[in-house]
C-alpha cells in the first residue's frame, strides 16, 4: 500500500529510522554496540548493587547515587541497544521518547506530591491495628 | 457451571430495562432477519465486516457512536424527567435504577458515543487529507474499532442480564469496591471500558504513525490541514494517558476479585489514588475528544468563508500546546478533596493557562471570517452556535479553575452544566457539524439544506433551555445526581430543563428526519464533482464517494492547502493537469481478525463478568487462535490492475472537466 | 518539523567535518529544500520504519503503565498495614541473578537481531534460544521468590504495600512471559517462513520489546530492591 512507492534515495537524502534499527549496513558494527553496551551496563549495575550493599557514601546521598546509576543503565539500553542517537534520522524516535519521560515524570512525580499532600489539612492520624 | 449467573439476572421485574431490551433485541433479530432474507449478508461481510478501509471502518464507526448516542440521550432524558417529577416525591425510578442510569448515560456518552465518533471522523477524513491510501495499520483499525462494539455490546447486555453500575461514570472507591457493590454492575463497567480502551489504545498508535511517517510527497508538517494536526495532538495524548486508564481499571479490577489493596478502605489500600490516577486520564479524555472537534471547525471556518484559515503557525502551536499542558492540570476535579493550598494553586493556575490556547483558536476563527465571504451552510451555523455556547462554557470551566469558587460549586448542577456546555457545545456540535460537511465524500449526496437548518436551532435552543436553568440551580446549591429534590425552590428549574430537552428531541427528530429525507432525495442532492463546498484541502480532489484506492496517484504537495492550489490551476488554465501515469496499486486484503477477536473479547469479558472461568479460558484462547491464524497468513496484500484504476479515475477527470467547461461558459472566475 | 542540528551523533558530527555546506551526502532533505518544508516531505515511508517507530510508540505508552504501576507502588510504599515491610521481604541476591539473566539475555538478543539482518539463520535461532532460556530462568526465579513468600503468609491481600509490591514486579514478570510466548512463535515463524519480510519487521517490534523490559527491570530492582534495602 505504501510500498508502490519504492522510493529510491537521491543523493544527499536520508531517510528516518526505526528505533532499534539501523539501515543495514555492517553487522559488525552493531555487535561492537552491543558488547560496549553489556561492558557499560553491567558496569553500572555492579556498582548499584555495591552502592546498596556497602553504604560507601552518606548515608542520605545513596537513594539519589542509585537513581542516577539507574538512569545511566537507561540511557546505556536505548543508546547502545536501541540505537536511539540524537541524529536528525532519529528525531522523531528521540520526540517521541521525550514525550513519553514527560508523561512518566507527571504521572510518578505529579501523583506522589499529590498524595503526600493529601493529608495536608488533617490531624496526626493513627491506623487502627489491624 | 455459569459462576454467577442464574435466571435472577434477567429483569423481569423492572418494566423498564425489561421492555427496552426486548425493543432492542426484537430490532436487532428483525434488521439481521431481513439482511438476511435480502441476501445482503455476505455484502455485508465482504465489504463491511472485514473491511480494512479506514473509510469503512470510519463510519461503521459513526454508526456505532450514533446509535450509542441515542442510547445516551434516552437515559438523559429519564433522568430529566425523573428530576422534575421527584420534588418533594418519589418520582417513577427508584434510586437504585436512577443510580445505574446516571452512571449509563456518562459511561456510553463518553466511551461509546463520542470517542467512537470522534475516532470515527479521524479515521475517514485524516488519510484522504493527508494524500495516502490508509493508515499506517489497516487491520490494527478493523480490530480496534470492533474491540470498541465489543465494549459497547456489553454494556447494552449489562441491560438485559444483569444491571449496570451504579457508581458514576468513574467508579470511585470504596464504594466500587467488592465490599460495596458485590454486584456484576460494576465489573460490566471494568471490562465494556478495559476491552474498549485497547481498541482506542491502538487507534492512538496506528494514527500517530500515519501523521508522522505515512503523507503523501510535499506533505510537509506545516503544510498538512489543521484537522491532521488536532489527530496528530489527539493521539498523542491517547497514547500518552490511555494506559493510566488501562493502569488504574486493572487495579480496580485485581481489588475486586483477588482481594487485593489498592483503593480499598482497609489494610492500607488509600481510594484517593484512584481519583489521582482516573483523573490523571479523565481530563486529557475531554480533550483527545475537544482537539479534533477544534480540527473539524478549523476546516469549516476556512472553507465556508473562502479564505485560508487565519494564523495557521499560532492555531498549530496552540493545538500542541494544548496537548500538552492537558497532562498538567488533572486534580482541578478534585480540589476539594484535601492536597491543600500550595497543590491547589499550582493546578488552578494550570487549568486557567490552558484557556489561552484554546482562546487563540477562537479568534483565529473569528479572524478567518473577517474579510471573506460568508455563505451560512448548515455547517457554518453550527460552528457558529459552537462559538457562541463553547465560549460561554469555557468562562464557566475558568470559574471552576479557581479553588475557593471551585469549593463552593464541586459536583454540584453548576459543575454538570459546565461540562454539558463545553461537550455538547463543543464536540457534539462538531460533530453535526462534520456530519452535514463530509457526508457527501462518504455517500455521494448531500443532505437536506432546511432540514439541517431546523435541526440546529432546535439543538442550540434546546440545549441552552436545558442547562442555563442547570447553572443557576447549581449556584443555589444543587448538587448533581440526585434521585429525588427536597426543596420546592428548585422545582421551576427542573421544569424548565426539562422543556429544554423537549426541544432537544425536537431536534435529535430533525435530524432523523433530515437523513429519511436525504436518502429518498438523493438524487436531487448527489454530489457529481466530488467537491460540493468548493474545499481547499486534498479529500475534495477525490471523487464523491472516494474510491477504494482513494488516489489513482498519491498527489504532489506543493503549498499549503493542497487542493485549493491545484484547483486555482485549473480553473486559470481551463484544463486539468496532464493524464497521470496510471500504475497497479497495492492495497491491504481484508481480514476477519478483528470481527473474531472482538467476538471472544465478548465472551471473555462476559465470563469474567460473571466468573465463569471455563468460558473466560475457552474466550482467551479463542481470541489467541484469531490472531495467530492472522499472523500466519501469507498474502497481506492485492494488487488492483492499472486498467482498473484507470477507468475509475478518468470518470473522475470527466466529471471535473464538465465543471471546468460550464465555467468557462459562465465566463466567471471560481 | 523544521531542521535542527544536533551534533552529538558522530555520524552528523562527521558529515559535518567533511562536508561542511552539505553539498553531497548529509543534506535534509531533497536538494533545494523549500523554505519550511522540513524533513518528510518525500512521501510515505518504508514499511520497515512505520512497524518500527508504531511499536516504538506502543512501548512507550507501555511504559507509561508501568508508571502507574510503580506511582502506586511509590504512594503505598508505607502502608503496610501492620504486616510486613519492605525490608523484610526482598531477597538481593535472587535479584542478583535476575539481574544478570535479564541483562545478559538481552545482549544475547541484540546478537540475535544482529545476525538477523546478516540474514544467517543458525545465529538468529541459536541467540533467540539463549534469550528464551535466559528469560525463562528470570521468570522461574520471580516465581520462586512468590512462592516463597506466600508460603511465609505474604500475599499481595495483606496490605497496601504487598499489593503495590506483588503488582509492579508481577506485571514486569506478566510481560517477560508473554515476551518469552511471542520468542516462541517467532522461532516457530522463523523457522517454517524465513527472513520474509514481515517475519524481520516482528524480529524488529521483538527486539524492541525485549530491551525496554530490560530498561523497565533496572527501574524495578533500583527502585522496589536497592532502594528498599536501604530504606
Amino acid at each position: 500500500m505504501s510500498t508502490e512507492q519504492k522510493h529510491s534515495l537521491h543523493p544527499g537524502e536520508w531517510q528516518d529510522s526505526a528505533p532499534g534499527d539501523e539501515p543495514e549496513d555492517s553487522p559488525g558494527h552493531w555487535i561492537r554496540s552491543y558488547l560496549i553496551g553489556l561492558g557499560f551496563a553491567t558496569a553500572l549495575t555492579i556498582a548499584s548493587f555495591w552502592i546498596a550493599a556497602a553504604h560507601p557514601i552518606w548515608g542520605p546521598a545513596l537513594p539519589v547515587a542509585l537513581i542516577v546509576l539507574a538512569i545511566a543503565q537507561m540511557g546505556v539500553h536505548l543508546v547502545f541497544f536501541l540505537h536511539v542517537t540524537t541524529g536528525p534520522d532519529n528525531t522523531n524516535n528521540v520526540l517521541a521518547l521525550a514525550f513519553g519521560v514527560l508523561v512518566v515524570g507527571l504521572v510518578v512525580l505529579g501523583s506522589i506530591w499529590i498524595m503526600d499532600h493529601l493529608s495536608q489539612n488533617m490531624t496526626a492520624y493513627q491506623m487502627p491495628p489491624m | 457451571m455459569f459462576g454467577k449467573l442464574n435466571w435472577s439476572a434477567i429483569p423481569i421485574d423492572q418494566p423498564i430495562p425489561l421492555i427496552t431490551s426486548l425493543v432492542i433485541i426484537f430490532a436487532v433479530l428483525g434488521v439481521l432477519a431481513w439482511t438476511g432474507i435480502k441476501g445482503w449478508w455476505p455484502y455485508f461481510w465482504r465489504e463491511w465486516i472485514t473491511s480494512v478501509d479506514h473509510k469503512r471502518i470510519g463510519i461503521m464507526y459513526c454508526l456505532l457512536g450514533v446509535l450509542m448516542l441515542v442510547r445516551g440521550f434516552a437515559d438523559a432524558i429519564m433522568m430529566r424527567t425523573q428530576q422534575a417529577m421527584a420534588v418533594n416525591a418519589p418520582g417513577y425510578l427508584p434510586p437504585e435504577h436512577f443510580d445505574q442510569v446516571f452512571s449509563a448515560h456518562g459511561t456510553i456518552m463518553i466511551f461509546f458515543a463520542a470517542m467512537p465518533l470522534v475516532i470515527g471522523f479521524m479515521n475517514f477524513v485524516m488519510p484522504l487529507q493527508l494524500g495516502v491510501r490508509d493508515v499506517a495499520f489497516p487491520t490494527l483499525n478493523s480490530v480496534s474499532f470492533w474491540l470498541t462494539a465489543s465494549g459497547a455490546l456489553l454494556v447494552n447486555v449489562s441491560l438485559f442480564i444483569g444491571e449496570f453500575a451504579r457508581t458514576g461514570w468513574l467508579p470511585y472507591p470504596p464504594l466500587s469496591e467488592a465490599a460495596y457493590s458485590p454486584g456484576v454492575g460494576v465489573d460490566y463497567y471494568l471490562w465494556a471500558v478495559q476491552i474498549s480502551g485497547i481498541g482506542t489504545m491502538m487507534t492512538g498508535i496506528n494514527f500517530v504513525t500515519t501523521v508522522l511517517k505515512l503523507r503523501c510527497t510535499g506533505m510537509s508538517y506545516m503544510r498538512m490541514p489543521m484537522f491532521v494536526w488536532t489527530t496528530l495532538a489527539s493521539s498523542m495524548i491517547i497514547v500518552a494517558v490511555f494506559p493510566i486508564l488501562t493502569a488504574t481499571l486493572a487495579m480496580l479490577t485485581l481489588d475486586r476479585y483477588f482481594g487485593f489493596h489498592f483503593f480499598t478502605s482497609t489494610a492500607g489500600g488509600n481510594p484517593m489514588m484512584f481519583m489521582n490516577l482516573i483523573w490523571a486520564w479523565g481530563h486529557p479524555e475531554v480533550y483527545i475528544l475537544v482537539l479534533p472537534a477544534f480540527g473539524i471547525f478549523s476546516e469549516i471556518f476556512s472553507t465556508f468563508s473562502g479564505k485560508p484559515l487565519f494564523g495557521y503557525r499560532s492555531m498549530v502551536a496552540a493545538t500542541l500546546f494544548i496537548c500538552v499542558v492537558s497532562m498538567m492540570t488533572w486534580l482541578h476535579h478534585f480540589f476539594t478533596m484535601g492536597a491543600g493550598a500550595a497543590v491547589n494553586t499550582a493546578f488552578g493556575i494550570s487549568t486557567s493557562i490552558i484557556a489561552v490556547g484554546t482562546g487563540v483558536k477562537i479568534y483565529n476563527w473569528i479572524f478567518t471570517m473577517y474579510g471573506g465571504r460568508v455563505r451560512f451552510d448548515t455547517p457554518m451555523l453550527w460552528s457558529l452556535g459552537f462559538i457562541f455556547t463553547f465560549v460561554i462554557g469555557g468562562m464557566t470551566g475558568v470559574l471552576l479553575a479557581v479553588p475557593p469558587a471551585d469549593f463552593l460549586v464541586h459536583n454540584s448542577m453548576f459543575l454538570i452544566a459546565h461540562f454539558h456546555n463545553v461537550i455538547v457545545g463543543g464536540v457534539v456540535f462538531a460533530l453535526f457539524a462534520g456530519l452535514e460537511y463530509w457526508f457527501p465524500k462518504a455517500f455521494g449526496f448531500r443532505l437536506h439544506e432546511g432540514w439541517g437548518k431546523a435541526a440546529f436551532w432546535f439543538a442550540l435552543i434546546g440545549f441552552w433551555v436545558t442547562f442555563a436553568p442547570l447553572y443557576w440551580v447549581g449556584m443555589l446549591g444543587m448538587t448533581r445526581r440526585l434521585q429525588h429534590i427536597d426543596f420546592e425552590a428548585w422545582r421551576p428549574y427542573m421544569d424548565v430543563a426539562l422543556v429544554g430537552v423537549g426541544i432537544l428531541i425536537v431536534g435529535a427528530l430533525c435530524q432523523v428526519i433530515q437523513l429519511v429525507v436525504s436518502i429518498l432525495q438523493r438524487d436531487r442532492l448527489r454530489d457529481v464533482t466530488g467537491d460540493p463546498w468548493d474545499g481547499r484541502s486534498l479529500e475534495w480532489a477525490t471523487p464523491s464517494p472516494a474510491p477504494f484506492f482513494n488516489f489513482a496517484v498519491t498527489p504532489n504537495v506543493e503549498g499549503e492547502e493542497a487542493y485549493w492550489g491545484i484547483k486555482q490551476r485549473a480553473i486559470e488554465a481551463q484544463t486539468l493537469g496532464p493524464e497521470p501515469d496510471y500504475q497497479p496499486i497495492e492495497m491491504p486484503v481484508n481480514s476477519g481478525v478483528g470481527f473474531f477477536n472482538a467476538f471472544f473479547a465478548t465472551v471473555t469479558g462476559f465470563a469474567l463478568i460473571w466468573h465463569i472461568w471455563w468460558m473466560a479460558a475457552l474466550g482467551l484462547l479463542g481470541a489467541f487462535i484469531a490472531f495467530v491464524v492472522l499472523a500466519w497468513r501469507d498474502v497481506h496484500e492485492y494488487e488492483v490492475p492499472a486498467d482498473i484504476v484507470a477507468r475509475i479515475d478518468r470518470a473522475r477527470r470527466a466529471s471535473r472537466a464538465a465543471v471546468l467547461e460550464q465555467l468557462e461558459r459562465e465566463g466567471a472566475p471560481s | 518539523m523544521s531542521v535542527v542540528d544536533f551534533p552529538a551523533s558522530r555520524e552528523a558530527i562527521r558529515r559535518r567535518r567533511e562536508d561542511p555546506d552539505r553539498a553531497g551526502q548529509g543534506g535534509h532533505g531533497p536538494s533545494e529544500p523549500v523554505a519550511g518544508t522540513g524533513h518528510g516531505a518525500s512521501g510515505p515511508a518504508s514499511k520497515r520504519i512505520i512497524v518500527g517507530y508504531g511499536f516504538w510508540i506502543f512501548l512507550l505508552s507501555d511504559i507509561v503503565m508501568f508508571s502507574c504501576f510503580f506511582a502506586t507502588f511509590a504512594v503505598l510504599r508505607n502502608a503496610t498495614a501492620g504486616g510486613p515491610t519492605i525490608r523484610e521481604i526482598i531477597d538481593i541476591p535472587r535479584v542478583e541473578w535476575e539481574t544478570a539473566c535479564l541483562l545478559l539475555s538481552s545482549f544475547t538478543c541484540g546478537l540475535s537481531f544482529a545476525a538477523t539482518n546478516a540474514r544467517n539463520l543458525l545465529w538468529t535461532q541459536v541467540f533467540l534460544i539463549v534469550t528464551g532460556l535466559l528469560g525463562l530462568a528470570f521468570v522461574l526465579l520471580e516465581l520462586q521468590e512468590f512462592v516463597d513468600l506466600a508460603n511465609r503468609g505474604i500475599v499481595p491481600q495483606r496490605s497496601g504495600f504487598l499489593t503495590a509490591f506483588f503488582s509492579l514486579v508481577g506485571t514486569h514478570g506478566l510481560h517477560v512471559t508473554v515476551g518469552g510466548l511471542w520468542l516462541a512463535t517467532m522461532l516457530a515463524q522463523v523457522q517454517v517462513k524465513g527472513f520474509r519480510r514481515e517475519i524481520v519487521h516482528r524480529l524488529i517490534c521483538f527486539n524492541l520489546f525485549w530491551h525496554a523490559l530490560d530498561i523497565v527491570w533496572v527501574g524495578i530492582f533500583t527502585i522496589v530492591y536497592l532502594l528498599g534495602s536501604i530504606a
